[in-house]
């Protein structure tokens, strides 16, 4: 059983705890939670901003939301019991307390190697954690500047971690006397990842995160190493709703959205004020390219915590899709202020200068943001766009390559590469990336018309094929609709007319489903009539014909094209006669 | 830039991602190598140097610290270790008082400023000599020469050092230093190394003894040496494997200090050249694993180094790893744009011009060929058409002409039948796209490809392709009829033969490659550090001090003699394959010396270079012209020679020769049964999981049918020839035709209905005469005169004549069994004659008849040989001759016997088997 009071108790506690072992961004994490807890009464909510946080309509359709889903705000929903997990106590020893302060202000002033000294030969729980992080941090810091300091002609050499092995040995030993407590073991976890022992960096982690679950720093560390939902699976986490939290941002990770949401709106009932979890809802629905929802997330967000850095190159990617140039200035301007050497700030103001088509200032700042973190995914996709804006071909293969050897399952690397080859004529060679492409996210009707359009063109000519990704583009639920018409076409092109009737037919009905009239419109008007005349339909085709009449197309050859129909099937001499009358003032009109 | 490129290939043309202007890293083994010219070439000093004993002695470091700068052996720079090792094989008694200069020098160098002092005292040797007091023998390093440049290389990358740098460096030196206190005391208990030691006493005994016995022992201890060095590729790909070894399963002392620094650029790239060499030559001698595990290390070394994922694809082609092959060539591809490597040798503009353009027609080129490798041929014909497209819109005109005579490779692959049309796709759309015009049969499009392709080869002067391209030219020239290109209008009145003229003069041609190699780029590329790399290693095989007391010269003591061919390994293995080709094409034309010759000179000049399966081929050539001519016996022996080859040789093919050679030996001696059980396994092999192959198949037809023939089956005999004739005629295998047509005459001949084989026999004598089949042409003359000879006496005239007519050719080339055949024919000719008589001239049949008893009982044919013996009993029962004819008659009965036994013998044979 979880009450807000609990949890409230329980992050507070964390937030201190975490704190004090220089865990920064876990406390910083927690204590954002802290204050996303709805408040008993809603003055006493501790909110510096100055905006009223219920202002918004968002936040009220949400509210309204978890309301509906869960009419009692105290129990969770059904099926799920939460274990309760005491707080630990620390232990306090005022001899080396004074020791530990002095390491801890080192720590803060990032005079890693000092802290660790001054903790030397301490035995408490803390000091062992903090001196052990403390040096950790230290060989971090020698590892960054060693990369740029070791960069040789032919790449980066791999610089590691020169204290790995001494706080391995020592945590090991720890571990197997159980003197070691969670933190140490979140500390051990991530070693033994740097060290590549996966598996074992994996079931410590769990460890960690089962005897002290508010290490948000350990979940993630642990969603790092949980590439595949078998892994995830696998996993054996006590029922905390800490793991609910884990689970949600495992599932947006796994392309499982709808699972995601679904998570994400259970902790609102609780959390109701996050505005983490309103920043995953909005990247939930960015993934499921609901951009107006996630925009209006975003928008809210910002304007209840101004100074916030993380998803907002998210939103600075809808503002792009949506082509907002001034809200997305604005945006820009604003991380710019609030910290510049942030990979985030310049993702966007690289996006920014995207939009207004300034594509080399887009790759300068694309390239900062990689220069500040190598592994930003996003950044090297979106600078391989860029390169293709600039027609510089070898540069941006080169920047999607990168990208797929950060995340091989990028299927938005792969299609970018196939667009390349693409662009470039080969289209045999494209095909290889598209398929890649293709079998990452096969409910992707792009992908399938880009396979279908490689197959159909000249060189290879390869007519099944392509009729065979356009199917398959059908049945994912092509949103631009161009396989319908290009299934109908092909079709036609084989001389199966039946067949090509069939996808006409269902092209016709889509779009005037969707209201929607253009070349395609006339394209299929025309072949139906033509057709239900060839079968003897001849209401059918005079209903098409005439339609093809009211269409706004290209208006001579319509009517020379219905007239003859209509002319052929001769059954309503009026409507021929009116016909035949305005074919006459357009071939005047021509000539 | 890389300013060291200087001396190296075009290779290192490119500096890599954006470290521009850095010419290579500082290492601490650089660092010992400056330390040791400055002791080479110490400033203003005259004469010979302090430690040096002998001006040979000054050169043979000089000769060390060159092929240390530009050795490819491995990837990695040597241990402190190594370097004194080669030290103590180039100096024996001074070895001391360098290893000891050496490493305090180099142990001195604790602080910043040691290092700047350093490099002062090195610029001294730089510093040219006043002219004033200029002398004839003051040592003076130029700087321009291979050793200036490197210092001057050494003192730039030092002086752009950062502080930062020079901290790193300092750390390095001190691991460097470190490492060898540690190696030192695994190398007490080294087995090798108290060998070596072992072996060192011995020779110290040596010593006394007399001169006579030194070069002889000094064999010995040559052979004795890590590294026997035979100069073979038995020998380096053993030290691939041990190099690859060490880095696996490699102590966990030599891990701990290793440093894991890369040599220089271009050092890495000659590694992955010889790398790419052993791959092409032998795969099965490089394991998968263990080069990946070598490439991968490589690669995190060094991430902005492209061409190690070129290699990785190599290995995955190599090794039948299609998934993680295409895998690799994109990503090789897509990081280097084509232009890394490899594929800027081909053609030597690059663009300066700020974007770069792509050569991705390359990728496409390459991955043309990776499918047809994988017999994908629909797909890679889809791939190289596109290659084709693209090279033609870029300009790229040598990777047009690489891409026509990829897809003539893949045309000759898949056949050139008209049921190949269906498997590669309609060559209408390649004829479109080649810009043919006009649709023409897939073989009228082969040649046109070949030619144009050649055409445009020779005016590029890509000699390789070049030669390539006329050896292709030559295989299609073996066995087509040309036919003219225009389908309508006046035709030129055509002769329908081929043409040996042309073959010849093709192969003639495309062994020039041998002289004009230089004018191709690709062959640039040897001026690598081959002659340095193998330099190191025979003086890893020498590292002895008592050599030079034993060997009168460097020469010998460095096998100089095995230095490797200065003519690329590529252009040696194709002027072999033309050799080797040249051995077929005379097969085919009918000359037995020819073929012999040309497998023999492929054997002996090109083995080093030549890959396993060529090797084999050029043995099974040499073999099967024993079995022929010498008799089973003598070919089996040769055999198990070439079965006692180390790796060296294809399995498949010595096994597939093992099994011909055994059905032959099984049909004349009559083991019918196990002619019939290898017969089987032979068609096994033909259609193995790997796919069918078209000539190996109708070879086991053929066998087949000879089986049956042996057998009396002549109706199951006869349906399996002409099934073969039909699924020959099917794929246009029209060489294969005049076989299987001469076949069908024998069965024919063989069942009694001798007229009806007469069709059959002219029909392959036609086909003989189309192809220049000479000697099969004899073959089906014979027939048909024996043929002649089966209807009746009164054709003995006719008969007669033909068989002369064939005599010439038939005693000229053929082998044991064709001789006797004709000796046998002529003979009866001569008797069913009614107008000869025996009394008059004997001799004229005996001689014959005896010559092929002789020939058949080498041959082991009983059956045949029974029947000249029964010819010459019955010779000598005319002329009254009892005992001759009694002892005929014995050996008659024999061969009988033994025929009658056989069979009993072969399931013998057959369970031992």
């Amino acid at each position: 059983m979880t009450s807000k009071e609990s949890c409230r108790n329980e992050l507070r506690h964390a937030v201190r705890q975490l704190s004090e072992r220089g865990l920064y961004s876990a406390s910083k994490w927690a204590a954002e939670l802290l204050v996303g807890i709805e408040p008993e009464t809603p003055s006493s909510r501790p909110r510096t901003s100055g905006v009223t946080p219920l202002s918004s309509t968002m936040r009220h359709r949400f509210r309204a939301i978890a309301a509906a889903e869960s009419p009692a705000t105290s129990t969770p929903p059904a099926g799920v019991s939460y274990v309760c997990t005491p707080i630990p106590a620390d232990d306090v020893d005022h001899d080396d307390y004074d020791s530990y302060l002095l390491a801890k202000s080192c720590f803060d002033c990032r005079e890693y190697r000092r802290a660790s000294h001054a903790l030397r030969g301490q035995t408490g729980k803390k000091a062992v954690f903090l001196r052990c992080y403390a040096l950790y941090m230290a060989g971090e810091k020698r590892k960054e500047e060693e990369t740029i300091e070791l960069e040789g002609p032919l790449g980066k050499s791999n610089s590691v971690n020169a204290e790995l092995v001494t706080i391995e040995r020592e945590l090991s030993s720890l571990h197997r006397n159980g003197s070691i407590d969670s933190f140490g073991l979140y500390l051990y976890g991530i070693v033994l990842r740097d060290k590549g022992c996966g598996s074992q960096a994996l079931s410590v982690l769990v460890e960690s995160v089962n005897s002290y679950p508010w290490n948000w720093s350990a979940w993630t560390e642990l969603l790092s190493l949980c590439t595949t939902l078998d892994t995830l699976e696998g996993l054996n986490l006590k029922n905390h709703w800490m793991k609910d939290f884990f689970l949600a941002s495992a599932f947006l990770e796994l392309k499982m959205y709808e699972e995601s949401l679904e998570t994400y709106k259970r902790l609102l009932t609780i959390f109701r004020l996050s505005d983490y979890i309103q920043a995953q809802v909005a990247t939930v629905h960015y993934n499921l390219r609901e951009l107006d929802e996630a925009e209006v997330i975003f928008e809210e967000l910002l304007r209840t915590d101004p100074y916030r850095m993380e998803s907002m190159d998210t939103y600075s990617n809808i503002l792009y899709a949506k082509e907002s140039f001034s809200t997305l200035s604005f945006l820009a301007h604003r991380v710019f202020l609030t910290d510049k050497y942030r990979p985030e700030s310049c993702c966007i103001i690289a996006n920014y200068y995207s939009l207004k088509g300034q594509h080399e200032k887009s790759v300068v700042y694309f390239r900062r943001a990689l220069k500040l973190n190598r592994k930003y995914l996003s950044a090297w996709t979106l600078m391989g766009h860029e390169y293709v804006e600039m027609k510089n071909t070898p540069a941006a293969i080169d920047a999607y390559r990168r990208a797929i050897e950060i995340n091989p399952r990028d299927y938005r690397a792969w299609y970018g590469l196939g667009q390349m080859y693409e662009m470039m004529g080969m289209m045999f060679y494209a095909l290889y990336y598209y398929s890649k492409s293709a079998a990452l996210q096969p409910n992707d009707a792009r992908l399938w018309n880009a396979m279908a359009h490689c197959y159909e063109s000249a060189p290879l000519g390869r007519i099944e094929e392509a009729i065979r990704c356009y199917k398959r583009s059908a049945d994912c639920n092509d949103a631009e609709g161009i396989a319908l018409h290009e299934l109908a076409r092909l079709y036609g092109e084989l001389g199966q007319a039946d067949q090509a009737a069939v996808y006409y037919k269902k092209d016709l009905d889509r779009m005037d489903a969707e209201e929607r009239q253009g070349p395609n419109y006339v394209e299929a008007l025309f072949f139906l009539a033509k057709y239900c005349k060839s079968v003897g339909r001849y209401e059918e085709a005079e209903h098409y014909a005439t339609r093809l009449l009211d269409s706004t197309g290209p208006v001579c050859p319509c009517l020379i094209i219905s007239c003859s129909i209509l002319n052929q099937i001769a059954r309503s001499s009026y409507i021929l006669m009116e016909l035949q009358i305005s074919c006459f003032h357009c071939f005047n009109k021509i000539s | 830039m890389s300013l060291f490129s200087l001396g190296g290939g075009p290779g290192s043309r490119e500096s890599g991602g954006g470290g521009g202007g850095v010419v290579f890293d500082l290492t601490p083994h650089k660092i010992a190598l400056c330390q040791l010219i400055h002791v080479f070439a110490p400033p203003a000093h005259h004469l010979l140097p302090f430690p040096f004993q002998s001006v040979s002695h000054h050169n043979r470091l000089g000769l060390l610290l060159f092929s240390l700068t530009r050795s490819c052996e491995d990837y990695l720079e040597p241990p402190l270790d190594e370097l004194l090792n080669q030290l103590e094989a180039i100096n024996g008694s001074t070895h001391n008082w360098f290893r000891d200069h050496l490493i305090t020098d180099l142990s001195s160098l604790t602080s910043a400023d040691d290092l700047f002092n350093f490099f002062d005292k090195i610029q001294s040797v730089l510093v040219a000599p006043d002219s004033v007091n200029m002398d004839g023998d003051q040592i003076f390093l130029d700087p321009s020469s291979h050793l200036g440049i490197f210092l001057r290389c050494c003192i730039l990358a030092f002086n752009s050092l950062s502080f930062e740098g020079i901290c790193h460096l300092l750390t390095k030196i001190g691991i460097y230093c470190n490492a060898i206190s540690a190696y030192e005391l695994v190398e007490e208990f080294n087995p090798d190394r108290v060998l070596l030691e072992t072996c060192m006493q011995m020779q110290e005994m040596q010593r006394e003894w007399t001169d006579e016995e030194a070069p002889m022992f000094a064999r010995y201890t040559n052979d004795f040496g890590p590294e026997t060095p035979t100069g073979g590729s038995s020998s380096s790909s053993f030290h691939m494997h041990s190099s690859a070894f060490n880095y696996h399963g490699g102590n966990n002392l030599r891990d701990e200090h290793n440093l894991d620094i890369l040599r220089s650029r271009w050092q890495i790239e000659g590694y992955l050249n010889e790398q790419a060499d052993l791959l092409e030559k032998n795969s099965s001698s490089v394991p998968l694993n263990s080069l990946n595990g070598v490439l991968s290390h490589i690669q995190k070394l060094a991430p902005n180094l492209h061409r190690v994922k070129y290699l990785q694809y190599l290995n995955a082609l190599s090794h039948d790893d299609f998934a993680s092959a295409a895998d690799s060539l994109h990503r090789y591809f897509d990081y280097s744009a084509g232009k890394d490597g490899l594929f800027n040798r081909m053609s030597p503009q690059v663009p300066q011009s700020g974007i770069i353009l792509g050569r991705y027609e390359a990728a496409l080129l390459c991955l043309g060929t990776l499918h047809s490798r994988f017999g994908h041929s629909k797909t890679a014909l889809d791939a190289l058409t596109e290659a084709v497209c693209f090279s033609q819109r870029n300009n790229d005109d040598a990777c047009l002409t690489y891409t026509l005579a990829a897809i003539c490779n893949l045309f000759f692959e898949t056949g050139t039948s008209r049921h190949s049309i269906g498997i590669i796709g309609s060559p209408h759309s390649l004829g479109t796209s080649t810009g043919m015009g006009t649709p023409c049969s897939t073989q009228q499009l082969l040649l046109v490809l070949l030619k144009r392709s050649l055409k445009r080869a020779d005016s590029l002067k890509l000699t390789s392709l070049s030669a390539h391209n006329r050896l292709t030219l030559a295989k299609f020239d073996l066995k087509h009829v040309k036919r003219p290109l225009v389908s309508f209008g006046p035709k030129a009145s055509t002769n329908l033969k081929t043409c040996p003229i042309d073959v010849c003069r093709e192969l003639r041609l495309s062994g020039r490659v041998l002289t004009d190699f230089g004018s191709d780029n690709i062959s640039l590329l040897n001026d690598s550090g081959t002659f340095s790399t193998s330099w190191l290693k025979n003086l890893a095989a020498v590292n002895n001090k008592n050599m030079w007391s034993i060997h009168r010269n460097d020469y010998d003591v460095f096998n100089w003699y095995l230095q490797p061919s200065p003519i690329p390994a590529s252009v040696l293995q194709l002027a072999g394959s033309s050799y080797l080709l040249r051995s077929t094409s005379w097969e085919h034309y009918g000359s037995a010396p020819l073929v012999r010759v040309n497998a023999l000179v492929y054997a002996t000049c090109f083995a080093d270079v030549a890959s396993s399966s060529e090797l084999s081929l050029a043995y099974v050539k040499l073999i099967q012209h024993l079995a022929v001519f010498k008799g089973h016996s003598e070919a089996f022996s040769a055999l198990k020679l070439a079965e006692e080859k180390p790796s060296s040789t294809s399995k498949f093919q010595i096994r597939l020769l093992r099994l011909q050679l055994l059905h032959d030996r099984a049909l004349h001696r009559g083991h019918l049964k196990l002619a019939q059980k290898l017969c089987d396994e032979f068609g096994d092999l033909a259609s193995s999981g790997n796919g069918v192959d078209m000539d190996l198949k109708t070879e086991a037809n053929l066998r087949q049918a000879r089986t049956l023939l042996a057998s009396n089956l002549f109706g199951q005999a006869e349906a399996v020839a002409s099934n073969l004739f039909c699924s020959c005629y099917k794929y246009n295998m029209q060489v294969e035709n005049a076989t299987v047509l001469l076949l069908l005459a024998e069965i024919q001949k063989k069942s009694g209905n001798a007229m009806l084989g007469l069709p059959y026999a002219l029909a392959s004598l036609s086909f003989c005469k189309a192809f220049n089949l000479d000697l099969l042409e004899a073959c089906a003359t014979l027939t048909i005169a024996e043929i002649w000879l089966a209807l009746g006496p009164g054709h003995a005239k006719r008969a007669s004549y033909l068989v002369h007519k064939s005599l010439p050719m038939i005693l000229g080339h053929g082998g044991l069994e064709l001789c006797a055949r004709a000796n046998i024919a002529l003979a009866k000719c001569y008797l069913s004659d009614p107008t000869f008589s025996i009394f008059t001239d004997p001799s004229c049949v005996l001689d014959p008849l005896c010559q092929a008893a002789e020939e058949l009982q080498i041959l082991e044919y009983h059956e045949m040989a029974a029947e000249a013996f029964y010819l010459i009993a019955m010779v000598y029962n005319h002329l009254g001759m009892v005992d001759e004819r009694e002892q005929a008659a014995v050996s008659f009965k024999n061969h009988l016997l033994s025929l009658e036994i056989a069979n009993e013998a072969a399931d013998e044979e057959l369970s031992s088997y």
